[in-house]
């Protein structure tokens, strides 16, 4: 069996999720300290889970290829992504921003504004605040966001295809493969390929979960309570 | 070390007006809950915006409407501890203390200097979660201070404890005081520690701040029924003039005289439960009550009365009249009593 | 408040990180297109001297028999790599119309070449019908219902009937048109469950949950837990061409060209048939 769609489905999900989770947590810092605009912002930043895959797929394609905007800008410095692994990548991190956005704006919005005012008073910066006050007090949250991202960008299939295509040993991501398998007629790959991703994302989130454990380790009230 | 406040805000259909001035002295703030107390000292630490008006600090604008001038709040200097302390639960105690200290100063020293002071020795490594509650409340008051703030601000301190967490915070303010120079804003619904804590007394009701006094003058004289209330007076009465020295009681059916001026607009008459005497034979100033009820308190008797003549049905018919157990023992458990309400105890209000 | 400027410098710098990553690849693996030539034809020459890059959108239909023929291509011409890649004829006709680097486009209905031709995205003379397919009523391996023909779609003895959805699947127009032409389109949409792609049309069949369902012979071929009753009936459908065409964009007409060539020889046509393809 050709286990490259898996390294790629891993690469792929890995770094989509890894920059989901670096912007969707400023983005939702930046609109939960929002006053106005902030219904037309949040409504932007969740539009691509609302919109089929495959329509996020079209519009992600208009964007990037030939004749976008950006995508004559990458054409420009010689690395357009249309067709590539790259491109696998922003359409598993487009469609799975808003989960972490989401999720985490949630959470700080629902934190105790007392910590925060309290910071503010004792003169601590805006930056300073999100970092060890906000985000350390949202771990689970943020936890929770972490694997509905990486989740959703392993499964993401109708985007990707639209951007990066399907090709085999270059683009095709497990759940491309899966769908290829099917059209061929070829179920006993398929199902080895769903027994695959599902393991991974079982021992995924099982780390994830013992990570979170670990962050809010400062709750328990007692020592023994950390193991 | 001055405080000017002039504000107002409109939040949910509430309205606050705000106004006042503090000097370096132990300012109180009284009113019951919901009066807007708590948004005054958000507003002016800058955590919430009023809509308009003016805040100045020691010289310092913080916030004035008409100049477009709104002060963040971590450039204000202005303390503020609140009521739950507000501790950051994922930060040690060294490191709560720390949040206040900006890195050009030596961190480790005034940490090191905070944690002696306030006998934390021994916790600097434990997390809120891990503390006491005095222990809380003693690294929340390090922190503050570690901020170098201007002016202290006490949000309603007192209300979640018992009562000897309350006796060694009251402690704590204490010290505090003598230690901080500049303005210190307290608020609370409980005259008691008002009385205890605090050189002068601003009344709040329904958002709206009344004038600000002395904290004797404002216990003597409360001048309004809202700051009469929450002065801990419990003898209230609707009252109409009937000359200059002299009105009615509405409530306790009685006629009374005064030694102060009566208002044309008088409405209330109030009179603390501690001035009662017991009057020998009917004259000025004494009612006649039939005793209804009598609570043992800890270390003195409150006896419930009704004066005669006033309606059973009015809550503010019954006189309660607090006296130690000695003198109570001496009366021998009577049914009904007769007592007088010397004139220069009454309070007027209109 | 917040300082935007960091949000924006951190959102800017992985933006740029990725697209630093495809540069170094994006000059070998991707096939040139007319810009890149223009711009730096040494560069891109000496590291691809040896081996030409042609990039095929093929339908999904096509994937095995294609992974076959690519095989056999190797030992034609093993100066050119090919990269093959699949979807649905309708999203391979968006990706080709919004410039994705495409060589040659191997589509399952006419439809979406049209569009192509008319968009003036196809090379001149390049277009040719390749392969024929035939449309053909299926019932589960194990169903005993009486069915013999597509007029016993409108009886009673057919309740649900599994049909791609003419919008976007080529195989539900084709139903489409045999149906109209047996007068029983109206009668039959009353029961007809509609996929987003045959292959779904084939697995309700295949599952039992519809009692019948139209898909290629192709498809039937594949599946042995489907039973085949007939072909459409002559006439009651225009021929089902999968045309191909090599792409104006393209930077390898003469390579595409060969490649085309190499599909209709005899050799390949035998594999083609193998899958149940006919050529055209």
């Amino acid at each position: 069996m050709d286990f490259s769609p898996l390294w790629l489905s891993l690469r792929v999900a890995l770094l989509a999720t890894l920059i989901t989770f670096c912007l969707g947590l400023l983005a939702a810092r930046l609109v939960a300290g929002m006053r106005r605009a902030k219904g037309l912002v949040d409504g932007l930043f969740t539009l691509p889970l609302v919109l089929p895959p495959t329509v996020v797929g079209f519009f992600l394609l208009v964007i990037f290829g030939k004749n976008g905007f950006i995508g004559q800008m990458l054409a420009q410095i010689g690395a357009p992504v249309v067709f590539t692994w790259q491109g696998a990548v922003i359409a598993s991190m487009v469609v799975s921003f808003p989960l972490m956005y989401r999720t985490a704006r949630g959470a700080f919005e629902q934190m105790d504004q007392n910590l925060l005012a309290a910071g503010r008073t004792l003169g601590m910066s805006e930056w300073r605040l999100f970092y060890k006050v906000m985000l350390p007090n949202s771990i689970p949250s943020i936890m929770a966001g972490t694997v509905l991202a990486f989740a959703r960008a392993l499964g993401e299939f109708g985007a990707t295809i639209m951007l990066a295509g399907n090709i085999p040993g270059k683009t095709q991501t497990v759940s491309v493969a899966i769908y290829t398998a099917v059209q061929a007629g070829n179920w006993d790959l398929a199902y080895e390929w769903m027994g695959i991703i599902v393991s991974i994302s079982f021992v995924t989130i099982v780390l994830m979960n013992a990570w979170g454990r670990y962050g809010t380790r400062y709750r328990r009230e007692t020592e023994k309570e950390w193991h | 070390m001055a405080l000017t406040v002039d504000i107002e805000k409109k939040l949910n259909g509430f309205r606050l007006k705000s106004a006042f001035e503090a000097g370096d002295e132990t300012l109180a703030i009284l009113g019951a809950s919901g009066c807007g107390k708590s948004l005054t000292l958000k507003c002016i630490a800058g955590v919430e915006k009023p809509d308009r008006g003016y805040i100045e600090l020691d010289g310092r604008v913080l916030f004035d409407s008409k100049r477009d001038i709104d002060l963040p709040a971590r450039k204000r200097g202005v303390g503020y501890l609140f009521q739950d302390y507000a501790l950051v639960p994922n930060m040690t105690v060294e490191e709560n203390i720390g949040c206040g200290i900006s890195r050009d100063r030596d961190k480790e020293a005034e940490i090191r200097e905070k944690i002696d002071a306030f006998y934390l020795e021994g916790l600097e490594k434990k997390y809120p979660s891990q503390l006491s509650g005095g222990q809380k409340q003693r690294v929340a008051i390090a922190r503050m201070l570690a901020s170098r703030p201007n002016m202290i601000m006490l949000d309603e301190p007192f209300s979640a404890l018992d009562s000897f967490l309350k006796w060694q915070l009251e402690q704590e303010i204490l010290s505090l005081q003598e230690r901080f120079r500049g303005s210190i804003l307290f608020v609370s619904h409980n005259r008691d520690e008002v009385y205890r804590l605090c050189d002068r007394v601003v009344v709040m009701e329904d958002g709206a701040t009344q004038e600000v006094l002395g904290k004797r003058e404002m216990f003597a004289d409360p001048k309004t029924l809202s700051a009469t209330l929450l002065s801990g007076c419990k003898n209230i009465s609707a009252a109409k003039k009937t000359g200059e020295h002299s009105l009615f009681a509405k409530d306790w059916n009685t006629s009374l005289e005064t030694t102060a001026r009566v208002p044309d607009d008088l409405a209330y008459v109030g009179f603390r439960a501690h001035f009662f005497e017991v009057a020998e034979k009917a004259g000025a100033n004494t009612v006649e009550c039939e005793v209804t009820r009598v609570v043992e308190d800890m270390f003195s008797i409150i006896v419930m009365a009704r004066a005669a003549g006033s309606l059973e049905t009015n809550a503010r018919a019954y006189l309660r009249w607090e006296l130690g157990k000695e003198q109570w023992a001496r009366l021998n458990e009577p049914k009904k009593l007769l007592l007088r309400m010397p004139a220069h105890q009454l309070i007027l209000m209109k | 408040m917040m300082k935007k400027s960091i949000l924006i410098t951190v959102a800017l710098l992985l933006v740029f990180t990725l697209a630093a990553c495809s540069a170094p690849q994006a000059v070998e693996e991707t096939a040139q297109t007319a810009d890149a030539v223009t711009s730096e034809p040494a560069v891109t020459e000496s590291p691809s001297a040896e081996k030409v890059q042609l990039t095929i959108a093929a339908a999904a239909s096509l994937t095995d028999v294609t992974a076959e023929i690519a095989e056999a291509y190797k030992a034609a011409a093993p100066d050119v790599e090919l990269t093959f890649t699949y979807a649905s004829s309708g999203n391979l006709q968006t990706q080709i119309e919004e410039g994705a680097p495409v060589d040659i486009f191997m589509s399952a209905a006419q439809k979406q070449m049209n569009a192509l031709e008319d968009e003036k995205l196809l090379a001149d003379g390049t277009r040719s019908d390749l392969l024929e397919n035939k449309v053909v009523l299926i019932v589960p391996a194990d169903s005993a219902l009486d069915i013999t023909g597509f007029e016993d779609l409108a009886t009673d003895k057919v309740s649900t009937v599994a049909l791609g959805d003419p919008a976007s699947v080529p195989a539900g127009q084709y139903a489409e048109e045999v149906l109209t032409s047996l007068q029983i389109l109206d009668k039959v949409k009353e029961k007809a469950n509609y996929g987003s792609d045959v292959r779904q049309v084939l697995t309700w069949v295949e599952s039992g949950n519809v009692d019948c369902g139209v898909v290629y012979a192709t498809d039937a071929a594949t599946s042995d837990t489907v039973k085949v009753i007939c072909e459409a009936p002559e006439g009651s459908v225009k021929a089902i061409v999968y045309p191909v065409a090599v792409l104006e964009q393209s930077a390898n007409k003469e390579a595409a060209m060969q490649f085309i060539d190499f599909m209709k020889t005899d050799e390949i046509a035998a594999i083609f048939e193998k899958y149940g393809f006919k050529i055209a």
